[in-house]
């Protein structure tokens, strides 16, 4: 299988771009303003403002690309590593912040943002994904449900049983993995021994398709394509975006432990960013002033939602049980009380 | 009112939910085409279709991955799993994702799905097909845990359980799917989840039971007045939340509990009752409480597994031992 | 405002982190999020950004020093600033009350009715009560919620026929400590005496004509001279020293209904007879009706306690604790007396004086109260 791409390192076109320029222009925008905020929160977690952060560098095409494909009330069901993608759809800067710094309101998207929490758990998401999209079918909304996960979420069981049913069933449900080179520090090749990941669609009766994950505009197109596939009723698409996570699997980890210093070099060339700033200087839509203004309002904007996310109060003591259910059992209250240590336990 | 009896009780049920509510959906194996293994969603896919009634793949984390997506996008998934014994590979599913999606988005997104499973043992299934191992799920925040004992209370906990807002695990005890016949009131009516419920009142001592116990521990009781002893019988009937006002009073009434379980011994439902019972009945107890439940053992296949099932003369053993001084 | 940044855990659970180099130097300027410092840790070399723009004023560690999560890293501030150390802050409190435990509450459910005739006990105190022969039914328990408590049983056990239990107050309480104190520390001797109480009398009557004149205001008057002259009466025994106390403020027994209680005149050398009077109406009133203040009731430096007004003739009383004397007067009723060689009806004022033999000897005792007797004998008023 060879690759789907659009837009060449160089910033030159293989063939019709899928946008208007000034699309184009608006993406560029997105891309340096989710890059401001990955490198923010990378910040923020070697300051011990955020519990460990997951870096998406690298593969910003992969997230906005594919998310700009979606109607604002499209379902999402994303990683830790996804915050681009999500943000995208609506889930505020605010909330990623206060999801990575262990609030649980990090996970409450506003009404109408039907972005789930990102999922920790790696491999068990996308099956959640097709539930949501054959529920929209069901309904007759015409609402689709994309999800994301890595390459190493492709060797869980589940990845299976969601596949299967999306074949089954023919859910309106994008997958899309952002294969970016590693799990931490196991390597895609030893990850499984197919060739691509994209071609494993086959095997549910669902189309893979392998697209360059650092061009944004055959990111883009290819998502759009299965998109318009899924709401149409034909049912599910893979897509494997290839890309490389430029930084470490989190802000714990080494990966100059795996991974050698060419192969980091030789994906630096192939930035995402880059060759679309490339494109664009070619068309004579960008000057480094504009993009410098970009990037400070972006700055500014973030900069913002984290003072709004580090002055929210956090939970008081008794608040986890009110979280359970839509009102708190006896039992549940019994134990809050003994909690607060002004009444009796046991329940 | 019309004679049924479990199977007929819930499938009635079921009929009632997916007529009433057009969110309502079931989805399992085997559950449209076949009715299900025992028959329980018999006649449903012919009537609702199989838009409604939808029989799935051999995949229960799928099942239930896929029932919590739907019941996310506002849908009442009732999906089933054909038997306890084969919840584990949708265990972390129920654990991980079912039972915390609430907590986990401050209440923006809920899963008010319901996991219908048939539990327990006692009619010589092979291997896996007997578990009774409720308490991994009565362990789990999050989510609520039901096991009706009879007909009428199986309708309407089922009923109820499709309406409440939260995820709730429906048991349903395979041995006394057709061996209990009752009256059932026709139409849709709903029994409270987290209240037990005394259907037998007595002075002596109290019996707690539930699911396929509750009718042995019934016989127990009428073992027991033969010699004169008044046992009053509850009907847990949710083992998570655990009605603890009824077993309480019933304790500080009678002084004496026996606690049933068929579950393994260690860390079981049975071993919650008791823990209540002398947390807040201590001083109104004339006897320890008893125990009796199934063994930390594999459960034996069907040459032996009345060995391991608490029989009606367990009960009633444990029951004498609470009498004595 | 200099800002002290603190090592934070930013490896999942490090304990502590070596510096490899500064990035920026002390005095150097820094602006925010840019490379500020490496530490490596267990997992990995890593870079942390400022997280305020500034200039640095302090590095909280040299290059290769390995510090604690948790102590300073680094002070951030303006231009020109100077920062101190703050003095090191002792263990912070622990917020919150310890929670009751989830298990061990051991009250009944609220609401569950008891069924009548069972009591409520521990299933250990059910065996004893069986062992012991003891009908449970018929205990009544003195624990929380009416449960039978282990003492309840064993009293059961041991008590003929009904009983009445009454808990004692407070003041009764108070009284029985302050008597078994005294009791147990002071050795006490009682000599006896009686006084002509003709004078006494004829006073009393004069004076009460213009305002009630309590007998004990009188012996007030006749006391406190002869206290003056023997001091040890009018003292407290401290460890190894007699404080002989140069004011008198003499406590009178006043009987109320929560029991007998002292209550203090003070000064009682600086006020006449009318003023005593007065003194002691005021404070009997105050203590029968349970207003009297606890520092009218305290210190006083040697006590009268007027027994014949309730019928009483000598006695032995107890000295009050922190005293060393006390007189107690008895009912002057008529009787035979000796009078130049004949029988006579005649009245005699019993008196008895407890006095602690540690510091007092016998003889003095004697002549203490014959001091008394002269006075009150000769007493004009």
């Amino acid at each position: 299988m060879e690759p789907l791409r659009i837009l060449e390192v160089d910033g030159h076109l293989l063939g019709p771009s899928p946008l208007p320029l000034e699309e184009i222009r608006r993406l560029f925008t997105a891309l340096l303003t989710v890059r401001a905020y990955d490198h923010k929160a990378s910040a923020l977690q070697r300051q011990g403002r955020l519990a460990t952060y997951a870096q998406f560098e690298g593969q910003e095409a992969a997230q906005v690309g594919s998310a700009a494909a979606l109607r604002p009330d499209d379902w999402m069901v994303a990683t830790y590593r996804d915050a681009a993608a999500m943000w995208m759809q609506g889930y505020p800067w605010d909330t990623l912040l206060l999801g990575r710094m262990g609030d649980e309101r990090g996970g409450a998207p506003p009404a109408g943002v039907n972005v789930l929490p990102p999922s920790i758990t790696v491999g068990a998401h996308m099956i959640h994904a097709v539930g949501l999209g054959w529920a929209e079918q069901m309904r007759g909304t015409g609402r689709i449900a994309i999800t994301y996960f890595g390459d190493g979420a492709t060797s869980e069981g589940d990845f299976h049983e969601a596949m299967n049913f999306a074949g089954v069933y023919r859910t309106p449900t994008v997958f899309v993995c952002q294969n970016n080179g590693w799990a931490i520090s196991m390597s895609r090749e030893r990850q499984t021994a197919s060739e691509t990941i994209a071609q494993k669609g086959a095997a549910y009766g669902v189309p893979g398709v392998l697209v360059d994950g650092n061009d944004l505009l055959a990111v883009f197109d290819a998502t759009r394509d299965a998109v318009d596939r899924a709401r149409r009723g034909e049912g599910a698409t893979l897509i494997e975006a290839v890309t490389q996570r430029i930084g470490p699997h989190t802000t714990a980890d080494d990966a100059g432990r795996y991974r050698d210093e060419a192969t980091l070099e030789e994906w630096r060339q192939r930035d995402p960013l880059a060759r679309v700033r490339r494109h664009l200087q070619a068309a004579g839509a960008w000057s480094e002033e504009w993009e410098h203004d970009v990037v400070t309002t972006a700055a500014a904007e973030i900069e913002a939602a984290v003072g709004r996310a580090e002055a929210l109060a956090p939970f008081g003591p008794g608040a986890a049980f009110d979280r359970m259910f839509a009102r708190p059992t006896a039992v549940l209250e019994a134990q809050r009380a003994a909690l607060l240590g002004d009444g009796e336990a046991g329940a | 009112m019309t004679e049924m009896n479990m199977a007929h009780a819930l499938n009635d049920a079921l009929a009632v939910a997916l007529a009433d509510d057009d969110r309502v959906v079931m989805l399992g194996e085997d559950v449209g085409l076949t009715g299900g293994v025992f028959r329980v969603t018999d006649g449903l896919q012919e009537r609702f279709g199989p838009q409604r009634v939808i029989d799935t793949p051999v995949a229960e984390s799928g099942i239930v991955g896929a029932a919590f997506g739907m019941a996310i996008a506002g849908m009442r998934p009732v999906a089933e799993i054909q038997f306890l014994g084969f919840s584990y590979p949708g265990y972390d599913q129920i654990v991980s994702h079912v039972g915390r999606i609430r907590n986990r988005s401050n209440h923006r997104f809920t899963a008010p799905l319901v996991i219908r499973i048939p539990f327990g043992g006692g009619i010589g299934a092979a291997e896996h097909h007997s578990e009774s191992s409720e308490a991994l799920y009565a362990h789990t925040p999050g989510i609520k845990v039901v096991a009706p004992g009879t007909p009428a209370a199986a309708k309407g906990l089922l009923l109820a359980a499709i309406e409440d807002p939260d995820p709730v695990i429906f048991l349903e005890p395979i041995r006394v799917y057709r061996a209990i016949k009752e009256d059932v009131p026709e139409g849709r009516y709903t029994l409270p989840i987290g209240v037990a419920e005394v259907v037998r009142s007595g002075t002596d001592l109290t019996l707690v039971a539930y699911g396929a116990m509750l009718r042995d521990a019934g016989r127990a009781a009428d073992a027991l007045a033969g010699d004169g002893v008044s046992a009053e019988v509850i009907d847990l009937r949710t083992l998570s939340p655990l009605d603890a006002v009824t077993i309480v009073a019933s304790a500080v009434k009678t002084g004496r509990v026996v606690a049933i379980s068929e579950g393994h011994r260690t860390a079981g439902i049975a071993s919650e009752v008791a823990a209540i019972v002398q947390e807040q009945a201590l001083y109104s107890l004339l006897a320890p409480v008893e125990r009796v439940t199934g063994w930390d053992t594999v459960v034996p296949l069907k040459r032996t597994e009345r060995d391991h099932i608490p029989s009606v003369d367990r009960i009633v053993t444990a029951a004498r031992r609470t009498l004595e001084d | 405002m200099a800002f002290e940044f603190h090592l934070p855990d930013i490896g999942e659970g490090l304990a502590e982190a070596t510096i490899v180099s500064w990035r920026v130097p002390v005095g150097g300027r820094v602006g925010l999020d840019e490379p500020m410092v490496e530490i490596e840790t267990d997992k990995a070399v890593v870079e942390i950004p400022a997280p305020r723009a500034g200039v640095i004023l302090q590095h909280g560690a040299p290059e290769g020093a390995t510090i604690a999560v948790e102590s300073l890293l680094v002070v951030i501030g303006e231009e020109g600033e100077t920062w101190t150390p703050a003095p090191v802050a002792g263990p912070q409190a622990r917020s919150g009350a310890l929670a009751r435990p989830i298990v061990g509450n051991l009250e009944e459910a609220a609401g569950a009715p008891v069924p009548p005739g069972r009591a409520r006990a521990l299933p250990v105190l059910r065996r004893l009560a069986a062992t012991l022969g003891v009908d449970l039914a018929s205990v009544r328990g003195t624990g929380p919620g009416a449960r039978i408590l282990r003492s309840d049983v064993e009293a059961a056990a041991r008590g003929a026929g009904p009983v009445e239990r009454v808990r004692l107050s407070p003041t009764r309480l108070a009284i029985a400590r302050n008597l078994t104190r005294s009791w147990q520390e002071i050795p006490h001797v009682t000599t006896f005496g009686s006084a002509d109480p003709t004078a006494l009398l004829a006073v009393r009557s004069r004076l009460g004509e213009a305002a009630p004149m309590p007998l004990e205001a009188l012996l007030v008057g006749a006391v406190v001279p002869v206290l003056g002259q023997f001091p040890e009466f009018n003292a407290s025994v401290e460890g190894d020293h007699l404080v002989m106390r140069k004011h008198y403020d003499i406590g009178i027994a006043v009987d109320t209904p929560d029991g007998l209680m002292v209550a203090v005149v003070r000064a009682a050398e600086t006020r006449d007879t009318a003023g005593v009077a007065a003194e002691i109406v005021r404070l009997a009133t105050a203590a029968r009706s349970r207003s009297i203040a606890a520092t009218d009731l305290r210190g006083a430096t040697f006590t009268i306690s007027n027994i014949g007004a309730v019928g009483g003739g000598y006695g032995t009383p107890i000295i009050p604790y922190g005293t060393t004397a006390i007189l107690s007067v008895g009912r002057a009723d008529p009787k035979p007396v000796v009078r130049d060689g004949a029988i006579v009806v005649g009245r005699e004022l019993p008196l008895s004086l407890s006095y602690d033999h540690r510091v007092i000897d016998g003889a003095r005792g004697r002549a203490f109260l014959a001091a008394i007797i002269s006075a009150i004998e000769t007493i004009t008023g």
